[in-house]
């Protein structure tokens, strides 16, 4: 083996983990030159996905969700306000993201993540614009009462492709859902009536019947990463890392567009991009 | 829909009005009842360990007694924060956090300030500092779901977290705690006998080295009753660190695989 020479041969030369952690982003162009990326899937193809409902025993409504090693832990818990008076038959959801500090070296006690803030503001428009949950519904007694459904969702593993894993949480959370049977007691207070009482309450529950949300449309979404011509869909936090310009679509369950969100970055997209960017989705729904 | 800033209404939580109202449910005077899991006095609730819970971290654990859910990432030995002065033996940064859906009512999902100091105590002992000059080991947990005895599960969690790590110790450090209800001395103890307790014992340990790096006693307790508490612990302590062995020893036959 003579000297390396310049660039090209000394990949063959450095192990493949040193070459990897110095030149990255020649590393990815190796592979994605082969239709191949390091964790062995093809450009198009998103990580496995698993959905478990009710992880959380001391909320209203709760789910874990996993793409990949992407964690969300998605609870709700059900509080109760007075309506505003402009919309005396509306309940309310807030909606909040939180990257506590297990979920990736680079969030620090005190230092919260710049992301959270920006999936936490695009998760709640989403939820809003989808029209998913009809806020009537989460009304009690019309002006008097109302639900306020606290929509807290945990990042436990952050590895990319943050806010597709939120959004599915959520939208599971919200499917899980199950209203408390409650009552106004004398001072006009709504209470949780419960079943130990030996099923005589003295006043008569007020959301009997009303258990769950009817979810009208339900949002999906998928992040790619543009890169040069390369079209990578649901990338790793490495991924993300080293290739800046992201592309998330947001899709119903009829395939309507609910948004779309390219946060700037050096490759410029265009209209067939976009339109690439959306058949993976497509699949996946 | 998430309420404009500075107009979210305040908000009650339903059960917050019945919680006050409902009676006592252990009497004063002795007479037979059950604990509310149905459990025997001097029995834990079941443990469950897994390692390698967080990918990102050095090393990582999710732990669950009952309705007790935490999950605790370890991150470094890493450089130290810049106005850090300098070191010869390694530093451990601890930080417990909690959701804000973890207790029965809403919470703010604020640090605990007080329960960081005291993991920190219970595991210094056991760490190698020398092992680590001039770096951080970051201990961060999460506790999901608040089922009682929270900072115990959050020690022996930790623990396995740091030995996931590689992080050398002395011994695997397990903690049990323990409440005294009247005359008697239950073990391991869910939220709702931690509020009605007359008095409490937490034990951390290093069982094989039969150590104790921290011990806590608040109430009112008598020298013999502190004697069989602390006897109590301790056998619990040794017991939950072969679950906990047990739960190491599986993670790496599996890896090997």
């Amino acid at each position: 083996m003579g000297l390396p020479d310049a660039s090209g041969d000394l990949s063959s030369e450095v192990e493949v983990d040193a070459f990897r952690r110095l030149f990255p982003l020649r590393f990815y162009e190796r592979h994605l030159s082969e239709s191949i990326r390091p964790d062995g899937r093809p450009l198009g193809r998103a990580r496995d996905t698993t959905i478990a409902l009710g992880a959380v025993a001391s909320a209203d409504g709760s789910a874990l969700a996993k793409i990949g090693s992407t964690t969300m832990l998605a609870a709700i818990k059900m509080e109760v306000m007075t309506p505003s008076m402009e919309s005396p038959d509306e309940g309310c959801l807030a909606i909040d993201f939180h990257m506590p500090p297990i979920c990736s070296p680079i969030v620090r006690p005190g230092r919260p993540a710049e992301a959270a803030p920006v999936v936490s503001k695009q998760l709640s428009d989403t939820i809003s614009s989808s029209g998913m949950v009809d806020l009537k519904e989460l009304s009690l007694v019309s002006g008097k009462a109302a639900w306020m459904a606290y929509l807290d969702i945990y990042c436990l593993d952050a590895d990319g492709a943050l806010f597709d894993a939120a959004l599915l949480s959520a939208v599971s959370a919200l499917s899980h859902l199950q209203f408390p049977v409650v009552s106004l007691n004398e001072d006009g207070r709504v209470v949780v009536v419960s079943e130990e009482d030996g099923g005589k309450p003295e006043k008569e529950p007020v959301n009997r019947e009303k258990r769950k949300l009817t979810l009208k449309s339900i949002p999906f979404s998928l992040t790619c990463i543009l890169h040069k011509n390369y079209i990578l869909a649901d990338p790793t936090a490495e991924e993300e890392s080293i290739m800046e310009t992201l592309v998330t679509v947001v899709l119903d369950s009829s395939s309507q567009l609910i948004s779309l969100y390219k946060p700037g970055g050096p490759v410029l997209a265009n209209t067939s991009v976009i339109q690439v960017s959306f058949s993976p989705l497509k699949h996946t729904l | 829909m998430a309420g404009k800033p500075g107009t979210n209404p305040t908000t009650y939580s339903p059960s917050m009005a019945t919680g006050k109202t409902r009676p006592r449910i252990f009497k004063d005077h002795d007479v037979d009842w059950v604990r509310p899991d149905g459990r025997g006095f001097h029995q834990c609730r079941p443990a469950f360990f897994r390692t390698g819970a967080v990918n990102s971290a050095s090393g990582s654990a999710y732990a669950e007694f009952g309705n007790t859910k935490v999950i605790v990432s370890v991150f470094g030995p890493r450089e130290s924060k810049k106005a850090m002065m300098y070191s010869d033996i390694g530093r451990l940064n601890c930080n417990v956090s909690y959701t804000t859906f973890a207790t029965p009512v809403r919470g703010q999902g604020s640090d605990y300030k007080e329960f960081s100091s005291m993991l920190h105590k219970a595991l210094e002992g056991a760490i190698i500092l020398e092992t680590f000059p001039k770096t951080t080991v970051d201990v961060f947990a999460l506790v999901l779901e608040s089922g009682g005895s929270d900072l115990h599960v959050v020690i022996s969690c930790a623990s396995l977290a740091l030995a996931d790590a590689g992080i050398l110790m002395y011994d695997l450090v397990a903690s049990v705690s323990l409440s005294c209800l009247g005359k008697n001395l239950v073990i391991d103890p869910v939220l709702e006998e931690e509020s009605y307790q007359d008095g409490s014992l937490t034990i951390t340990c290093m069982p094989s080295r039969y150590e104790v790096t921290q011990l806590s006693i608040t109430g009112e307790w008598s020298t013999p009753k502190i004697n069989e508490g602390m006897q109590l612990c301790l056998d619990a302590c040794s017991k939950l660190a072969m679950i906990m062995r047990s739960c190491l020893k599986e993670a790496t036959s599996t890896s090997q695989e």
